[in-house]
């Protein structure tokens, strides 16, 4: 009996005290919980640590609540750079065989934008790997010690990729004429775009944007339900304790700020476009064919949003930092 | 600060702080010295109880975890907190034993 209820006692308790305590008190359980009366003990804890919440008492674990911030600013981070990927795509939609490409290499102010725009891409991916890479062998190394049913989830990103890569090689053997489906041609050319090559175009955007979000939403969820503060790594043999939120936040704001500048180079992109190419602006040179400015439109929209919420997480985990 | 902060934790707490006067341990090995020490077995939820609290006056800290275990150790202000409280106490002890015997 008491061996059935061993892992739901420690869920008894409070949230933010369970990031704090949960890992420790659970491996405590492992070895001490033999009677009853350790169990009325542990509920006696648990409705302790619900009063001490309920007076508001200043307790320890409010530096949880510092943590839980931190963590939330990390995933909002991550979850804005993911729009701002997808807003990244449509831009290079927008510019893949339209006038401006050829504009980009007698424009040197155009060009610089550009680069920009890729090499702040690239900072901020390499921020988020570097930043979230503690997190996630964190979350692999308590897995092996304690499993998880959620851990499968991490798989939904790889998995996302494989889709996608499928569904590009299944378009690039329809261009090659290897598959042929009725309604789409194998080439087109400006000005004839039938509806089943947009259909196909549009699949592949579809399984883009579906796979960034539900990747997102795979990783919020292991993350938030990830109640460790700290991880002691041994790198070159030498013990490394790691605050894996904290050593998080300044990858964030790297990643953040890079959002930013490339929101800025985009504009700035699509000022010295316009200025040059106004026509194009008021043509279809989106992907597929559509609206040009609708698109423009929507990707500074985007890319605005993204980077507005990512620098609204970064207030909240601030505020956490300077109140621990 | 009084040992009236920790409530019902606060003979808990004057345990947990005399077993880390000890040296640093985890929370089972704390539950052992202390029952060692006074025979008293403290239960989880209780041990779990006082640790926080401690923890929070900063008269405990956390040391890097080891695997799934976390140790503490008295902090400089935990030490001085003990050393005061038991004076009193002994000053208390002294004069009821002192009592009794008159």
């Amino acid at each position: 009996m008491i061996k059935q209820i061993k892992p739901w006692l420690t869920r008894l308790y409070p949230r933010p005290w369970r990031e704090r305590y949960a890992a420790e008190f659970d491996a405590l359980l492992e070895q001490c919980l033999h009677s009853p009366l350790d169990v009325v003990d542990v509920l006696l804890g648990a409705m302790d640590a619900y009063l001490q919440l309920l007076n508001g008492e200043e307790v320890t674990w409010r530096m949880m609540n510092m943590l839980n911030k931190l963590r939330t600013t990390i995933l909002i981070v991550f979850a804005a750079l993911i729009g701002f990927i997808i807003a990244g795509f449509s831009l290079v939609g927008l510019a893949d065989d339209s006038p401006m490409i050829p504009l980009m290499k007698t424009d040197f102010a155009l060009a610089a934008a550009w680069r920009i725009i890729q090499a702040g891409a690239v900072i901020a991916l390499l921020a988020v790997v570097i930043g979230g890479a503690p997190l996630v062998l964190t979350i692999f190394r308590r897995a092996l010690t304690a499993p998880r049913g959620d851990l499968g989830l991490l798989l939904v990103p790889g998995f996302s990729f494989l889709a996608l890569g499928f569904y590009f090689g299944f378009i690039i053997l329809v261009g090659s004429g290897r598959i042929q489906i009725p309604g789409v041609l194998p080439a087109v050319q400006p000005g004839n775009f039938p509806p089943g090559n947009r259909l196909m175009l549009a699949g592949l955007a579809l399984v883009f944007v579906l796979g960034a979000i539900a990747s997102t939403l795979a990783v919020w969820r292991v993350v938030s339900h990830t109640d460790v503060e700290q991880e002691t790594f041994r790198p070159l043999g030498r013990p490394l304790t790691v605050q894996i939120y904290s050593f998080a936040f300044i990858p964030a704001v790297i990643a953040s700020v890079s959002m930013l500048i490339m929101l800025i180079a985009t504009l700035a992109w699509f000022g010295l476009t316009f200025s040059a190419l106004p026509q194009v602006y008021t043509g279809y040179f989106g992907p597929w064919q559509t609206s040009t400015q609708a698109w423009f439109l929507g990707i500074v929209a985007v890319m605005s949003l993204s980077t507005i919420a990512a620098f609204f997480g970064l207030a909240r985990g601030r505020s956490a930092r300077l109140s621990k | 600060m009084d040992t009236t902060e920790f409530g019902r934790f606060s003979d808990p707490a004057l345990l947990i702080l005399s077993s880390l006067a000890g040296g640093e341990k985890h929370g089972y090995a704390m539950m052992e010295d202390i029952e060692e020490m006074t025979g008293v077995r403290l239960g989880p939820g209780t041990l779990y109880g006082a640790l926080s609290r401690l923890e929070q006056y900063g008269l405990i800290e956390a040391l890097p975890a080891k695997e799934r275990r976390q140790p503490y150790r008295l902090t400089a202000q935990g030490a001085t907190f003990l050393r005061n409280y038991l004076a009193s106490l002994k000053k208390i002890v002294t004069l009821g034993l002192k009592r009794l015997e008159a």
